[in-house]
């Protein structure tokens, strides 16, 4: 069955070139979009163990009415069947749910903000909810529309990261695109990653997928960043900390997604992907 | 950092592995305890914006509180904590019913505030859909806290709101009833010990913190038949109070929604009409319990035409209250619509039968409370136990059962579902767990789609055709058109059995010719309900999976029922 992408619409100009990244990446990927207007500034989503509410700023209600002839416009553009979500059930009659039973969610890096203040340095709190309880991974979109053409996967060991790892083997084989894996090594050598990697016995989709594992034995983390090319979807697990532990323990991901400007596809903790 | 871990955990430990029944009932202790304790908070503040506005309410500008209060609580709902309006029963229902219980963290505090600002203010509406809201909020989110599943979370809800209703009232059997009946809707052997124990645990913290009195004083009554009797007549006056009352909050609410301005404006307008109404009125202001001891201690001395315009004025305060944008719950003021109905009958009999000793008229207001409250929430056993707890006075039992039953099953018939679920029925949001729609409503065509069906092109000789089935399991062979790949029909084995022993034809029918064209299809989105129904109007055992024109497997009553059953144990199963 074709894979599904939840795209959350904004009649703007940065709502549409997020709509872009998306359609290019369901083009890639061979993934059906499916495109919700909101009509209301808030909506939720019911996860398996936790209920998300997304409140959204006003500019997702722009000129609602233009919205559809416009998706539709730019979706025949790229030859792909526009597909809108009307929300079936409501908890307030102005809450709607929205269904959770994606494969890819597309975000910008902030949902709740006015768009004037979106840039990079800042993931929004609803945005890093997402991450935590969604059980697909999420699209974080850079601001303007930009084309990848490789596939970047940040693998430091963790069970995250091989999630991200299996993602990425599995985007490169629909995609037929060369798939690089950086690695900052922390205190390890090269040797313990690649024996978790034998471990997991993915050794086999490693040699059939890679086109070369960068391995950083010196420099900060975020200055071995530029090494990323920078036309590559950047692949990584997250724990999608709230910003108080973030604080307390660092992040990641807030450090690669304020560094580069790439599209971040973010495999959160209860994302599942079958061995 | 494991022991963390573990208790976050904790049906994982030995000890609660084989029986989460004794790890319910803590957990169910903690969450009767908070949520009883939010419930007296509640009940605190509301007492003391009373004391603080009683004294200056007389005044013609006055009105001004209840507009200030509704618009504030819808600010603080709308803008602050971006939470939505209405009565918050309903979302807990639904949320009992759709969703396995999870209700937002702001849900536990965002209800408290906003009733405080509309019913301290003199907006008429009650405190207890509110704590309720926030009981369950509280239960839902420790049982997330703690990895629940489903079954444990709705439990824990439960226990929220039964501590809830306990600690308003001081009344541990009818929080009990109340979430049974309303919010669970039905009785589960698993489900009472967990919530007896937070409705006791609710009970005792109201008790500790606003000490251990009825909400209603005890009173004495010398019943007789005829008062007995007079039950009767009264069921038909608290059914018409209730349909009406039903009535004017659902089209207030709806003519609301007509009225094109921002939510704190409506709000607004609502609550300087409420306050004008209670210029004149004071009855219909505020919660209303003042006016209710009143009148069950015969202190209300008002004639029929005042009581008549009081009744009507409660009801049209409360719909615009709510119907506007306050926040607050109905059941404080279907206990003053009660005891004024209870009222209004008195009067009425004892002007038709002047020679007969009625009790007097605070028994009347008392029964018709009972009545109110099993009308409107269609809640009997919620209606008797109440009233029993809260006036203190086990005598009434006899008439309360009388009027309560009446009442819910005349009310029953003329609106098939309660206040709390009519919408929720409306709009086909209501699925208790373990019923057949609720089980249904959890699968999805994804869960038992089979895909390991061979797809034939429409172009195929039969001879190519009789290969494919020799060494197929499947009775069905959707058929493809070979340009396009999108699906033309199907070929069931049983349709065809006589060209297959007919080798003569086998190099001149091709499968267009012996495919079943026009039949119905299911879409991956489609609800599984919706595809039963369809299967069983039909008669069909299999239907085909069609998207955008392009085949993806098929759908079984088999496969269907195998998932259904998955579910059931899942959804039932007490330990």
């Amino acid at each position: 069955m074709r894979s599904k992408l939840l795209h959350i619409f904004r009649n703007t100009p940065l709502g549409r070139e997020t709509l872009f990244q998306s359609i290019y990446f369901c083009k890639q990927l061979n993934i059906l979009p499916v495109v919700y207007i909101p009509r209301f500034t808030k909506f939720l989503m019911y996860f398996e163990n936790d209920v998300v509410q997304i409140d959204l700023d006003d500019s997702y209600l722009t000129s609602a009415d233009t919205a559809i002839d416009r998706i539709t416009a730019m979706m025949e553009q790229e030859e792909i069947q526009p597909s809108f979500i009307e929300p079936q059930n409501f908890t307030a009659s102005t809450l709607p749910d929205l269904p959770t039973d994606f494969d890819f969610m597309c975000c910008p890096r902030s949902m709740s903000d006015l768009s004037s203040k979106i840039g990079l340095g800042h993931i929004g709190t609803k945005v890093r909810w997402i991450i935590k309880y969604a059980h697909f991974p999420i699209l974080l979109t850079s601001p303007v529309f930009k084309k990848w053409k490789s596939i970047t996967v940040f693998f430091g060991g963790s069970a995250n990261a091989l999630k991200a790892l299996r993602l990425g083997f599995r985007l490169s084989k629909i995609s037929k695109m060369p798939l690089d894996i950086f690695t900052q090594l922390e205190e390890n050598s090269p040797e313990v990653y690649k024996q978790i990697i034998k471990d997991e016995d993915l050794e086999d989709s490693l040699n059939q997928n890679i086109r070369k594992w960068h391995f950083f034995e010196s420099g900060k983390f975020e200055n071995n960043l530029y090494h990323v090319p920078h036309d590559a979807l950047v692949v990584l697990g997250a724990y999608g900390y709230g910003l108080i532990k973030e604080m307390l323990f660092g992040s990641k991901m807030e450090k690669i997604q304020a560094t580069i400007s790439n599209n971040l596809l973010i495999a959160g903790p209860k994302y599942f992907v079958s061995k | 950092m494991k022991i963390l871990s573990s208790l976050q955990t904790p049906t994982k430990l030995n000890f609660f592995h084989s029986d989460d029944r004794m790890l319910l009932i803590f957990i169910g202790s903690i969450i009767g305890a908070c949520s009883g304790t939010a419930a007296a908070a509640l009940n605190h503040f509301l007492h003391i914006a009373f004391t603080f506005f009683y004294p200056i309410r007389h005044h013609w500008w006055a009105f001004i509180f209840p507009a200030s209060g509704a618009f504030l609580s819808a600010l603080f709902l709308g803008k602050i904590v971006k939470d939505g309006a209405g009565h918050g029963v309903p979302e807990v229902i639904y949320s009992v019913s759709r969703h396995g219980g999870l209700l937002r963290f702001r849900s536990s505090f965002s209800r408290l505030v906003s009733s405080f600002l509309t019913i301290g203010s003199g907006g008429s509406a009650g405190p207890e859909a509110p704590v309720v809201m926030s009981g369950a909020a509280i239960g839902s989110n420790i049982a997330n806290f703690f990895s629940m599943n489903d079954r444990q979370r709705i439990t824990l809800l439960a226990c929220g709101s039964a501590g809830a209703i306990s600690a308003i009232f001081n009344a541990p059997i009818a929080g009990m009833v109340f979430t049974i009946e309303v919010i669970l809707g039905g009785w589960r052997s698993a489900n009472i010990a967990p919530i007896a124990i937070a409705a006791v645990a609710g009970t005792e913290i109201s008790r500790f913190l606003q000490g251990d009195q009825i909400a209603f004083p005890h009173q004495l009554f010398d019943i007789r038949f005829p008062d007995i009797m007079a039950c009767i007549g009264l069921s038909i006056f608290t059914v018409v109070a209730s349909v009406l009352f039903t009535k004017f909050l659902r089209t207030t609410g709806s003519l609301s929604k007509k009225i094109k301005t921002p939510l704190m404006v409506r709000a607004a307008i609502g609550g300087c009409a409420v306050g004008i109404i209670g210029y004149f009125f004071p009855v219909a202001l505020g919660e209303g319990y003042h006016s209710v001891r009143e009148m069950i201690t015969s202190t209300f001395t008002c004639g029929l035409p005042i009581l008549l315009l009081g009744l009507m004025a409660k009801m049209f305060a409360t719909s615009l209250t709510l119907g506007f944008g306050g926040s607050g719950g109905i059941f404080a003021p279907c206990l003053v619509i009660g005891s004024l109905t209870g009222l209004i009958f008195y009067k009425t009999i004892s002007v038709l039968f002047p020679s007969v000793i009625w009790v007097n008229e605070g028994y009347f207001a008392l029964i018709g409370m009972a009545g109110l409250i099993s009308g409107v929430m269609q809640a009997p056993l919620t209606g008797i136990f109440l009233i029993v707890e809260i006036t203190g006075g086990y005598e009434v039992i006899l008439p309360l059962i009388l009027i309560s039953t009446i009442s819910s099953t005349l009310c029953n018939y003329i609106e098939p579902a309660s206040f709390y679920l009519k919408d929720l029925k409306e709009k086909n949001l209501l699925l208790h767990p373990g019923t057949d729609a609720g089980i249904l409503s959890v699968l999805t065509v994804h869960e038992v789609i089979e895909k390991d069906c061979t797809t034939v092109k429409q172009n195929m000789l039969l001879r190519d055709f009789i290969k494919i089935i020799s060494k197929s399991r499947r009775n069905y062979f959707p058929v493809e058109n070979e340009k396009n790949g999108k699906f033309t029909g199907i070929i069931h084995l049983d349709d065809i059995r006589s060209f297959i022993f007919n080798p003569s034809i086998y190099n001149v029918v091709v499968l267009e010719q012996i495919t079943t064209t026009g039949i119905k299809t299911a879409d991956p989105d489609d609800n599984l309900l919706d595809i039963l129904k369809t299967m069983d109007k039909d008669g069909l055992f299999s239907m085909p999976v069609v998207t955008n024109g392009i085949f993806i497997g098929m759908v079984s009553k088999a496969t269907i029922l195998d998932q259904y059953r998955k579910e059931l144990m899942v959804q039932t199963t007490e330990i």
